[in-house]
């Protein structure tokens, strides 16, 4: 690999060069890239399907028996290279690093941390004995960006190394048969023209033109999404090669029988490989959570700067210096830096990651744990998502009525009545003429999840019986098998002899299955309530109409008869031929069908339920056949109760589907070949017109053009599209995975392809688990929300001091380490505890946010923020900040103006209102003791805010106070005020001074206030819904 | 064309005219707004006026809630000079002339005349105590007389130049005023004391202290604070330098010798003591 890499390194650079020379090179360059996008998206171009066995031959000069040369094999392998995908291109893990260093939120940080260093590099040029302190905060900004970086770095990698482990690392062996020699080789080596066999079991090595086959059946799943293994033989079926019968593909797995095929395409030009290729050319775009950081960081900069240039032009006019104006200019900008919210944002983020992933969603990418919160429409795939991928009896029809089966997977669903001597019948030959049987050593599991060696409809009607009837093993024992003829594709039946359970009866009984029809044709009479009843039409009637409905369910359905064979033709001892039929297998006795189906999984219709209250629109796109799509769709109620598609209206009013008027129809099943014929508008006219869709057939290419489509739906009056999750499991849904804003794989079904193109992990495969993505996702946007309110407010008590410092010249009220102490240290806890806090209505029962309007940070939060419980707390902080002075001498009349001589080092008999003189170090500790004054006034009135931020709209009355961690987080805050103000030392660590008791209570009216003032403004916005408080204020 | 539509939806939403918006606002939506904010704000104003108003009841009009960060009292010199640097040439007028004058202005309400007026003469050598008698104040409060003829030749009243000009300058130093601090106990008087700090100790030359001994007389205390003692004088004691190196960096170092001042701390360099350099260039 590390070869073929430094070959397209070369390229690259050779490439670099031309566009040095040319610009005009690099444009047809990227339009020859779009091209191949393009390219990948349509459909397969495969056409040896239509060519005979002879042609495909001629064309890789092959041999259909003694298959390649070795030498031609060689040089193939030399043309092609290896047959294995190339991996997508990893980024280096110092990428990563740097992109959690420099990404988002840090550039603010950053660029805070520039202007620092700059504040402080023009001090030191100036001033002989430069403060410090811009140096100290330039450092810690780094620190904090630095560390932060780290964690979501770890994080993240910590989520990358559990995708790891999903990895699969067993190499793949393929049997080639090579100048006339079968051999075994590795699957890398495969190459086109290459005769390969396959058996059951078998992973196919590369894409085959099949030559020979013997009752060969693929598992196509990961590929189509069809759950139902598809039979493989020479003759094209189809003239898609997606759907014909003769060509195999690389990846899928053989399930049954052997077959002997002709590599057509191998490594990246297989299908599957084309698709892989496609997914990881896809740019996914920013996350939505991305979107709204910058656009708070668009907001805050706005802000400082608007603030730092207004102040600017005043400490000009005041007479300050040019340079001096600077410091104060890049002073207030730096001071604008909420430094502890990236912190906050990613510890939130992570909090809520791993409280999903215990739900069992993995989030890969940390900023996507908020994706599924705004997602607006999600597109699932069927088949192991909403489905259990396992066949089951869904239905009967004996006795001339339909029963229906218990599929759910805890057996908790309807049964029916077992008593009826037809359903014994009708057990008895299922169980019997049936060659799938339970693997050893898993008694002590319960049935259903149980592995089972046969097909899978097979496997269905045997685990079927033995929940219904007990030990399918002893039933056999019971009635030794005679004679057996297997299903084959002329019969369209299967059927076998066998002994009878009592001992005494010397008869044979016959039993069948197969197509109904077929089965029908061979019946005389029928079975109803034990007694035999001969086959008059009006049977024939219900027994069509029976048909009929479970075909329409979307159910395979099989019939069964059976016949206890005259012991005067068959006496014991006949030998049965089975080769060449000597015995009768017309005039048989009909017992019943039995329909099965891939049932729903039990959650889903609930989860449905919910997404569609929570008003996100659920499409499904699926490779299997509309009818089965629709009768699962119907199932989980992606199409509801009462809905109906156009044929459905067509056919319920008996006029032709032409007549219906679309628009009457709500929901409608789309089938893939019409997907293809349709414009782009005619594609937004249905997304947009119909709630309940269901695409089926469609091909991984179309369904990326539905995820595409539906991105570009545009709800009301936003500019942004809808925000568009996708769900699947096979390598065919990962195109679609990576281009939605948010791809939820499956942790146990999912191929390796899906997983990596996902951003999220079902761990259990359960569409329900993305409820809780959603339910998590808009709880974590609310509670961004309220901790970034509550962060922001502080801001404004941490500006003003320098403000006022500038502009009426007062001592300096709050310093710089005392900033870093409130954003780093107490305001931490209770801002990340805001993370845990309960959602304040049902969040699962309102529309999806809208990415225009319903911003993360909007002007009303800010103003809320900085303009009302802000400025309380600024008002606190110097209510306290008076109060100390005032209290040892220096009244506020004095304070204005003094800044001068207070700062200056040799004024050691600087006169307070008292006439008591001060030595510069004297009054600098008062100074201090203010700093620390104002930081507990801050955290006082951060109690009152971080009790109003628990809630937007309801009273904190309704709310409570049962979230423990903000509890715990208000106590901590305090007792980490307390230490750093009375631990002894911290006056020359931290220029922190132990306070008076009374000092601590200064701010309280302040603090009582921000709790009343918004408790009324809350009321009001309760009372008045859509009135001026909520326009002005409901953030 | 993509420029264009930003650039007018820029203009749009600085003014647009259709929905005759500014900043996205109409404009009562914005007299709403402003108007709130006013209403806003005067209230917090008020509410800030009046703790304030409530906090400042709570003060003493004569004394400070607060003065343990007063225990040692902080000690100054006049002149002052530069960052606590006296550098002049004698023979350059000009470079000593700001510092007479500095003294003459610093020395100017203790004259002896202005003394007599305003100050009563205390019995020296104890605390001038005037108690108040519970509630009933005992206000204003009477003060000391520290008559400039106290301080000598540093007077300046005979030698004009404070001995300046002979390479022999006065220095005075004072102890910052602390209300209601009592320097000494039994009857000692506090008392400057100066020194050149270590390796300059042979540069210093001979010191010269007026009042005798350099003391701050007992009377002088307790301070009862501006309001209460308006004509307090603040007690001084003059040094002169009878004979510094010439041409050299001097640093003294004066400290006050009590036996109930606290020594100050290390960081503060200024509490119970006084450093500075003095520097005669010829």
């Amino acid at each position: 690999m590390g070869y073929g890499r430094s070959d397209s390194y070369r390229v690259a650079t050779t490439t670099e060069k031309d566009e040095k020379e040319s610009p005009k090179k690099a444009d047809t360059k990227a339009e020859k890239k779009i091209k191949d996008m393009d390219d990948l998206k349509k459909e397969v171009p495969l056409t040896e399907h239509k060519m005979s066995v002879e042609e495909v031959c001629q064309k890789y000069s092959t041999d259909i028996v003694q298959g390649l040369t070795n030498a031609k094999a060689a040089e193939y392998l030399a043309r092609d290279g290896p047959n294995a995908l190339t991996p997508p291109p990893t980024t280096p893990e110092w990428v990563k690093f740097c992109r959690q260093l420099f990404g988002g939120f840090s550039i603010l940080l950053w660029t805070g941390a520039i202007l620092c260093f700059l504040a402080y590099a023009i001090q030191a040029a100036t001033e002989d004995e430069p403060a410090g302190d811009n140096l100290y905060l330039g450092i810690v900004l780094s620190a904090v960006v630095i560390i932060t970086g780290c964690f979501s770095y770890f994080q993240e990698a910590k989520s990358s190394k559990i995708m790891e482990s999903f990895k699969n690392m067993v190499p793949q062996q393929a049997l080639v048969i090579r100048e006339g020699e079968k051999m075994q080789i590795n699957a890398e080596e495969v190459v086109a023209g290459d005769l390969v066999e396959v058996k059951g079991g078998d992973r196919i090595p590369a894409d085959l033109r099949i030559v020979s086959s013997h009752g060969c059946k693929v598992d196509n799943s990961s590929l189509t999404g069809e759950s139902e293994p598809q039979t493989r033989s020479p003759d094209c079926t189809h003239d898609n090669p997606l759907e014909t019968r003769n060509v195999a593909f690389f990846s899928t797995n053989c399930v049954e029988g052997t077959a002997r095929g002709i590599v057509v395409c191998t490594g990246d030009r297989t299908v599957m490989g084309r698709i892989a290729t496609l997914t990881s050319g896809l740019e996914s775009g920013k996350t939505p959570i991305a979107k709204e950081i910058e656009h708070f960081i668009h907001l805050i900069t706005g802000v400082a700067v608007f603030l730092g240039i207004t102040f600017f032009i005043l400490a000009v006019c005041l007479g300050y210096t040019w340079l001096e104006a600077v410091i104060f200019l890049i002073g207030i900008i730096v001071a604008n830096v909420p430094e502890g919210l990236l912190a906050t944002v990613t510890v939130c983020l992570t909090l809520t990651a791993k409280r999903m992933a215990r739900k069992n969603c993995l989030v890969k990418n940390l900023e996507a744990v908020e994706t599924l919160g705004s997602t607006s429409t999600i597109c699932s795939d069927k088949t192991g998502t909403l489905t259990q991928n396992r066949m089951t009896v869904a239905h009967m029809w004996f006795d001339n009525q339909i029963h229906e089966a218990d599929t759910t997977e805890d057996q908790s669903g309807a049964s029916f009545d077992k008593s009826s001597e037809t359903w014994l019948a009708l057990a008895r030959v299922a169980a019997l003429c049936n060659r799938a049987q339970f693997k050893a050593a898993q008694d002590q599991l319960p049935i259903l999840k149980r592995d089972v060696a046969g097909d899978a409809s097979e496997s269905a009607l045997l685990k079927c019986i033995e929940l219904s009837c007990g030990s399918v093993k002893q039933m056999r024992e019971k009635n030794k098998k005679v004679a057996e003829i297997p299903f084959n594709s002329t019969n369209k039946y299967q059927l076998s002899v066998h002994e009878t359970e009592n001992e005494e009866d010397n008869r044979y009984l016959l039993v069948m299955k197969g197509a109904p029809e077929r089965i029908l044709d061979r019946c005389s009479t029928i079975l109803i309530q034990g007694k035999e009843q001969p086959m008059d039409e009006e049977m024939k009637d219900a027994f069509q109409n029976a048909y009929m409905e479970l075909g329409g369910l979307g159910e395979r359905v099989l019939g069964f008869c059976h016949l206890l064979m005259p012991e005067d033709q068959y006496p014991k001892g006949f030998a049965f031929d089975c080769d060449d039929v000597n015995f009768t297998t017309e005039n048989l006795c009909f017992v019943g069908l039995m329909s099965m189906i891939d049932p729903p999984r039990a959650a889903v219709p609930d989860a449905v339920g919910k997404c569609r209250s929570a008003g996100i629109k659920v499409i499904m796109v699926t490779g299997d056949h509309p009818i089965t799509a629709k009768a699962i769709a119907k199932g989980v109620g992606i199409i509801s109760e009462g809905n109906e598609t156009v044929e459905d209206i067509a056919s319920r009013l008996n006029i032709p589907v032409s007549q219906v008027n679309p628009r009457d129809a709500k929901a409608c099943v789309i089938h893939g070949t019409d997907l293809k014929d349709l414009s782009q508008e005619q594609m937004d006219d249905i997304l947009r017109n119909h709630t309940e869709i269901v695409f089926a057939r469609t091909s991984p290419q179309q369904k990326l053009i539905i995820v595409e489509g539906c991105q570009r739906q545009v709800r009301h009056t936003q500019t942004d599209g809808a925000i568009v999750a996708v769900t699947g499991d096979g390598v065919n849904d990962s195109p679609a995975l990576k281009k939605a804003d948010i791809g939820v794989a499956m942790g146990i079904s999912g191929s390796d392809v899906s997983k990596q193109a996902a951003d999220m992990i079902l761990l259990d495969d359960n569409f329900a688990s993305i409820v809780t993505g959603v339910e998590e996702g808009r709880l974590i946007f609310d509670n961004l929300k309220k901790s970034i309110a509550y962060t922001l407010t502080s801001n404004i008590p941490e500006i003003t001091p320098f403000l006022f410092f500038i502009l009426v010249n007062i001592p300096l009220p709050l310093g710089t380490i005392t900033i870093l102490c409130i954003d780093l240290g107490t305001d931490m806890v209770p801002a990340i505890s805001l993370a845990y806090e309960a959602a304040e209505s049902d969040i699962m029962k309102r529309q999806p946010r809208n990415p225009t309007r319903d911003k993360l940070v909007n002007e009303r939060l800010i103003s809320i923020a900085y303009g009302q419980i802000g400025m309380i707390q600024a008002l606190g902080g110097f209510f306290s900040y008076f109060v100390i002075l005032a209290e040892n001498g220096f009244l506020p009349s004095l304070l204005v103006g003094i800044r001068l001589n207070w700062d200056d080092r040799s004024n050691n008999d600087l006169e307070d209102s008292y006439g008591q003189q001060w030595t510069y170090e004297q009054r600098k500790i008062v100074e201090y003791t203010c700093h620390t004054a104002f930081f507990v006034s801050i955290v006082v009135v951060q109690w009152a805010d971080v009790i109003i931020c628990k809630t937007r709209r309801n009273s904190v009355f309704q709310q409570g106070m049962r979230n423990k961690i903000l509890i715990f987080g208000l106590f901590e805050e305090t007792a980490l005020a307390a230490f750093l103000s009375y631990t002894p030392g911290m006056d020359v660590a931290l220029r922190m001074y132990p306070l008076k008791p009374s000092w601590w209570f200064c701010a309280f009216p302040y603090s009582f206030l921000i709790f009343v003032y918004d408790e009324i403004r809350k009321l009001i916005l309760r009372r008045n819904p859509g009135g001026w408080v909520e326009k002005e204020t409901y953030y | 064309m993509a420029k264009d539509a930003e650039k007018s939806t820029w203009k749009d939403f600085i003014w647009n005219p259709r929905t005759r918006e500014f900043c996205g606002r109409t404009a009562s939506s914005w007299g709403l707004i402003l108007l709130f904010y006013l209403v806003f704000y005067i209230f917090l104003a008020g509410m800030f006026c009046l703790t304030m108003y409530v906090m400042l009841q709570t003060l003493d009009d004569h004394k400070p809630t607060w003065q343990d960060r007063l225990g040692t009292p902080g000690m100054m010199i006049r002149p002052r000079g530069e960052s606590m640097e006296i550098i002049y040439n004698p023979q350059m007028t000009e470079s000593w002339d700001m510092y007479a004058k500095t003294l003459d202005n610093f020395l100017s309400p203790y004259n002896n005349s202005l003394q007599a007026e305003k100050n009563d003469e205390c019995k020296p050598d104890q605390y001038f105590v005037q108690a108040d008698s519970g509630d009933v104040k005992n206000n204003p409060k009477r003060s000391c007389q520290f008559n400039r003829t106290l301080l000598e030749v540093c007077s300046g009243l005979e030698d004009r130049t404070y001995g300046y000009v002979d390479g022999k300058p006065c220095i005075i130093i004072k102890l910052n005023r602390v209300i209601g601090m009592l320097p000494g106990t039994d009857g000692q008087a506090p008392f400057v004391t100066c020194g050149a700090k270590k390796e300059d100790s042979e540069k210093i030359g001979e010191l010269a202290y007026y009042p005798k001994n350099g003391t701050f007389n007992l009377m002088y205390y307790p301070y009862y604070g501006k309001k209460a003692q308006v004509n307090y004088s603040q007690p001084l004691v003059a040094i002169k330098f009878l004979n510094i190196t010439l041409n050299e960096d001097v640093n003294i170092e004066c400290r006050i010798i009590s036996n109930s001042i606290p020594p100050g701390s290390e960081r503060d360099k200024f509490a119970g003591k006084v450093s500075f350099k003095l520097r005669i260039n010829t």
